[in-house]
């Protein structure tokens, strides 16, 4: 290459490094004003379904009273990689906290300690992330209950014995992984020995998904007796699928659900019973956990205390951990009463 | 046109000043969309997300150089990267695991180079079928698993800083750009890559040993699918199975594409790729801090990508006449080149 | 037409060829359903061939209009993002509008499809974009102009009319209501590539673009006719997609264009144009579709699924082409040979 044909392009790329230059020279070093109204991000597993965008609208609100300034936004699939590029985004755009449901534990965690790193408070909800990567975690109702109440309510429609199956979100999601662990610890109890457990399968939070999943479950387990499905997405497309094959009376289902999702499901007999939470309260909590926490009166310490707005005073209990809402549970009876 | 303006305008009218101008103007803008952008750590963090598809971008350069397409090197890193975590999460040691990482890498290419170069198969159909082949096999390796916590000293690579502010791999991205522009415009492999994809059978008869540059072509694809593995388990410290099956595809196409290289073949710099690259990372930066969807987003970019092919045949189309403007190695008459060489003769029946 | 005929004219080689491979897949097929109707229990009831059924009628739909596509050398990678719009623009209309009879909800899902569809073909016929590259742009276009329209909401089954809601599981004479739009589909699609002039030009097209043009052909409308086809089809997958599925959220669709492809290729519809036809794609959507579930009755893990979709494009594109290849000399052979002799005759005389 002759050296005139070389000249271009070095000159080229030295004017290019050298706006490059002057434009990382000229640009303001980001400030961290002190504040009265805090920054919060709420990332959610990502958005799109009623859950997640209740939790968003609730922490609105209890951005509204606190007089911080809340935003949502996430990725539009269960995806940790996609969450990182969230994270790293709020911590450009000057977050105080960051509150995340962790599609993967781990996977999120490096991103999360940089942002620790810069004085960002991180607290988990949902689905916690690694211990060592948040300050706090506002966690549903216990994961333990959760677990076995879901294998109480399949058994007590099925008899207690058959084969089961549990149709699960994403296969990384540590909230789901808890209780599935401990649904199988249920069934080595007593009482449920004789419900057998055949296989789990994962929806990943997608519809299109969790109904082919469910449907190559009823296809490969044809003696299937019942189905958990601790994901709102999950028991919604498998109640679909049940009511679409006509197999309503042949299969049981239960899991976690929306009313409004679950509401004609449950009064045509497809899933007698769901449970859940108030999402929306949910997401209220979280945000004046965060609050508390920017503001130094939560450390994560057993035992501190907090008053999360109009929900009352909650406690920290071991393990930095929050349980931020009671648990709720929707059958024939009370499905019309809740409209989320 | 006097001579001073003539002198002016081939300095101007080059892609990459372009590109340059787009650049600022789209710094300006993304400045308008967000306060954040124009802080000095965001402005040097600009292309640490994306240095993995600066490097898959290289890589496909080379290949639609020499007049081919290679639409599988995304999930070639994607099984790059969970070979790798595969083996760390059994134990080797982690550089190990890298090497194999880069194995594999080329291994894939290799494979894609063979079935193309030597038996003459069409590539886009070929790496169409490859990219989903390869995509369930790092199905097959990992499973539904995420595999993360590699070592610090090797996720530097990927997503440590210098001294807090400077990331290595901005640097890893320009030492593989300044290696790669060399590996294209200084040696004879280079030359060849552009001959044949100027005029395949003329390369052929000037002595070009055309099959063995196929095959290096593509095995070259898979060895940079192998570093940005590397580079991609370095910023997200974690890999599943679906690793870059969203948008990357596309933006490294883009980037390709919109860094002035002709997509028949046989013009096109790696300067012009990586300026394109810093396009499209400042793009995708500016709309992030915006709180701009990913979808929308990928509209952006998609749009982009076709304004950049558009504005590519126009400038083919206009070459002919007065305005001239220059991209790197293009030497060829203007003629339409077939994506594809046709199988089956038509024949005409007189 | 004698056989001797046959074989002496170019395309009839050619054509004798593909016609064995629609053949071929038709063996591999029975002697699928032959080999899982023995290892897997269950598969072989009507409920499970109407889950089947049910599955693949929309693969077929959207396969049909894919077809016309690639037997012009082109390739649509946009349908799966057309579905999810098609499908979200079905299901939003029929959430706020109770009463909306489902034939024009369909109709509106195809409009928009066609809509879709004739963008790729401006793009690729008029714009000169290479199909691959345009339609990977409006792959995420579409998508993104999705995710405008919903604003990352989704529409709940709980919102829909139970007459949709119902529509998938009915079963008219047996047969899945989606299986019969799949057949309507698949009839008027063949019957067009076999005996509409404008459809014939397709394959003219797909063999040879140059020659095409030079002999009068107008390849630019052509192209974007079967774009527009190709959308318009995937509309319609849309609609059923929704019916299928109800619930429609942003990533409604997304890889579905793999599913498609997979059965066009396998289905011995040539990826360089020119050969191939509807029959061919519906049986090569059938084949994956029984493999497939037969892999799920048998409990193979589903990442084999992937692999078994990429790797069969592999396999089946180089044999193609291969064959292809040979062809091919065999045609130029025979074209000299011709040319040799009609010489020594003419020296002769």
């Amino acid at each position: 290459m002759t050296k005139r044909r070389l000249m271009l392009p070095v000159a080229v790329v030295a004017a290019a490094v050298a706006v490059m230059a002057v434009a990382a020279g000229v640009g303001t070093a980001g400030s961290n004003e002190a504040n009265a109204s805090y920054k919060l991000f709420l990332i959610p597993k990502f958005i799109g379904i009623p859950v997640f965008t209740l939790n968003g609208a609730g922490a609105k609100a209890a951005g509204k009273q606190l007089g911080d300034t809340v935003t949502y936004n996430g990725p539009t699939a269960a995806s940790a990689t996609a969450q990182v590029t969230f994270i790293n985004t709020a911590v450009q755009q000057g977050a105080n906290a960051i509150i995340i449901s962790g599609n993967d534990p781990n996977a999120v965690a490096p991103a999360l300690k940089r942002a620790m790193a810069k004085g960002v408070k991180v607290i988990s909800y949902d689905a916690d992330v690694a211990a060592d990567a948040r300050d706090l975690y506002v966690s549903p109702p216990s994961a333990k209950e959760i677990g076995y109440a879901q294998v109480e309510w399949l058994g007590s429609q099925i008899g207690y014995k058959g084969d089961i199956a549990i149709l699960s979100a994403a296969a990384t999601a540590a909230n789901q992984n808890t209780w599935i662990k401990y649904m199988k610890q249920a069934l080595k109890t007593k009482k449920y020995k004789g419900m057998n457990l055949v296989k789990v399968v994962y929806g990943d939070d997608n519809d299109t998904k969790s109904a082919q999943q469910m449907q190559a479950l009823l296809q490969g387990y044809p003696d299937l007796a019942g189905v958990i499905s601790p994901t709102t997405v999950g028991v919604a497309a498998a109640a679909r699928v049940l009511q679409q094959t006509k197999n309503c009376s042949k299969v049981a289902l239960t899991g976690l659900g929306t009313p409004n999702q679950m509401r004609s499901y449950i009064k045509a007999g497809c899933a007698k019973k769901v449970g859940l939470w108030d999402e929306f309260k949910f997401g209220y909590v979280a945000a004046y956990a965060a609050h508390n926490v920017l503001d130094g009166k939560i450390t994560g310490k057993a035992g501190q205390k907090f008053q999360a707005g109009k929900e009352g005073v909650k406690t920290v209990g071991p393990n930095k951990t929050v349980v931020g809402v009671p648990p709720l549970v929707f059958t024939k009876a009370n499905i019309d009463k809740f409209h989320f | 046109m006097s001579g001073l303006g003539r002198a002016v305008w081939r300095v101007v009218a080059r892609w990459e000043v372009i590109l340059i101008v787009l650049i600022v103007a789209t710094g300006i803008w993304s400045a308008t969309l967000s306060s954040f952008f124009l802080q000095r750590a965001n402005l040097l963090d600009l292309l640490t997300p994306y240095i993995f598809l600066g490097l898959l971008a290289f890589g496909l350069t080379f290949v639609v150089i020499a007049g081919e397409i290679d639409i599988s090197v995304v999930s070639t890193m994607a099984v790059a990267a969970a070979s790798f975590a595969h083996l760390w999460n059994a134990g080797v040691n982690v550089w190990l695991a890298a090497l194999a990482a880069l194995v594999v890498g080329t291994g894939l290419g290799l494979v894609n180079g063979l079935l193309i170069g030597v038996l003459n198969l069409p590539s886009l159909a070929i790496t169409l079928g490859t990219l989903a082949a390869y995509r369930g096999l790092a199905y097959l390796i990992l499973g539904g698993e995420a595999i993360s916590g590699f070592p610090t000293s090797f996720t530097n690579i990927g997503g440590g800083y210098i001294r807090n502010e400077l990331p290595v791999a901005l640097l890893v991205l320009c030492a593989f750009a300044l290696v790669l522009g060399l590996l294209l415009h200084a040696t004879r492999f280079g030359r060849y890559l552009y001959a044949l994809g100027s005029n395949r059978e003329a390369a052929r008869y000037s002595g070009i040993p055309v099959t063995v540059v196929r095959v290096t072509v593509f095995a070259l694809a898979g060895l940079m699918a192998g570093f940005a593995a590397i580079t991609y388990l370095g910023y997200y410290g974690s890999v599943q199975a679906d690793a870059g099956s969203g948008s990357e595809l596309i933006d490294v196409v883009t980037a390709v594409v919109l860094g002035g290289v002709d997509i028949f073949g046989g013009s096109g710099s790696m300067l012009g790729v990586l300026l394109a690259l810093i396009l499209v990372a400042e793009l995708r930066n500016g709309m992030q801090l915006a709180n701009v969807s990913g979808a929308t987003q990928d509209m952006v970019i998609g749009g982009l990508l076709i304004a950049a092919i558009l504005a590519g045949n126009a400038l083919r189309a206009a070459q002919g006449g007065r305005l001239r403007i220059k991209r790197a190695g293009s030497r060829k008459e203007v003629t339409q080149n077939s994506q594809l060489d046709s199988p089956v003769q038509a024949t005409i029946e007189t | 037409m004698s056989v001797r005929a046959r074989v002496v004219s170019p395309q009839g080689l050619a054509e004798t060829v593909f016609r064995l491979r629609e053949l071929g897949i038709f063996i591999a097929l029975s002697l699928t359903v032959v080999f899982f109707s023995i290892r897997a229990t269950n598969f072989a009831t009507a409920g499970n061939w109407r889950d089947i059924a049910t599955d693949v009628s929309i693969v077929i739909v959207v396969a049909v209009g894919e077809t016309m596509v690639v037997l012009t050398r082109n390739i649509d990678l946009s349908v799966g993002s057309i579905v999810g719009l098609a499908a979200y623009a079905s299901s939003n209309t029929l959430a706020d509008h109770h009463g909306m009879p489902l034939v024009i909800t369909a109709a509106l899902a195809m409009a928009i499809g066609l809509a879709c569809g004739i963008g790729n073909g401006l793009l690729v016929a008029v714009g000169r974009i290479p199909a691959i590259i345009a339609t990977l742009a409006t792959l995420a276009i579409y998508r993104g102009v999705l995710f405008q329209v919903t604003h990352g909401e989704n529409v709940f089954a709980s919102q829909l009319p139970q007459n949709f809601l119902d529509f998938a599981a009915k079963t008219p004479a047996g047969v899945p209501s989606l299986a019969w739009i799949a057949i309507g589909v698949a009839l008027v699609g063949g019957a067009v590539l076999r005996w509409a002039p404008w459809a014939r030009d397709f394959y003219a097209i797909g063999s040879n673009p140059d020659a095409a043009r030079l002999a009068g052909i107008p390849t630019t409308r052509r192209v974007m006719t079967a774009f527009a086809i190709s959308g318009m089809l995937a509309g319609l997958g849309g609609f059923m997609f929704a019916a299928r599925f109800a619930s429609v959220d942003v990533v409604a669709g997304r890889g579905f264009e793999l599913d498609v492809v997979t059965a066009v290729v396998i289905g011995g519809v040539n990826v360089f144009g020119g050969s191939g036809t509807v029959l061919g794609a519906v049986l090569g959507a059938l084949l994956v579709a029984t493999i497939q579930n037969g892999f799920t009755l048998l409990h193979i893990s589903e990442f084999w699924k992937i692999f078994f979709n990429g790797a069969a494009i592999v396999v089946v594109v180089t044999i193609d082409a291969l064959i292809t290849q040979r062809l091919q000399e065999n045609l130029r052979r025979r074209r000299r040979a011709e040319i040799m002799s009609a010489r020594e005759q003419a020296a002769e005389t």
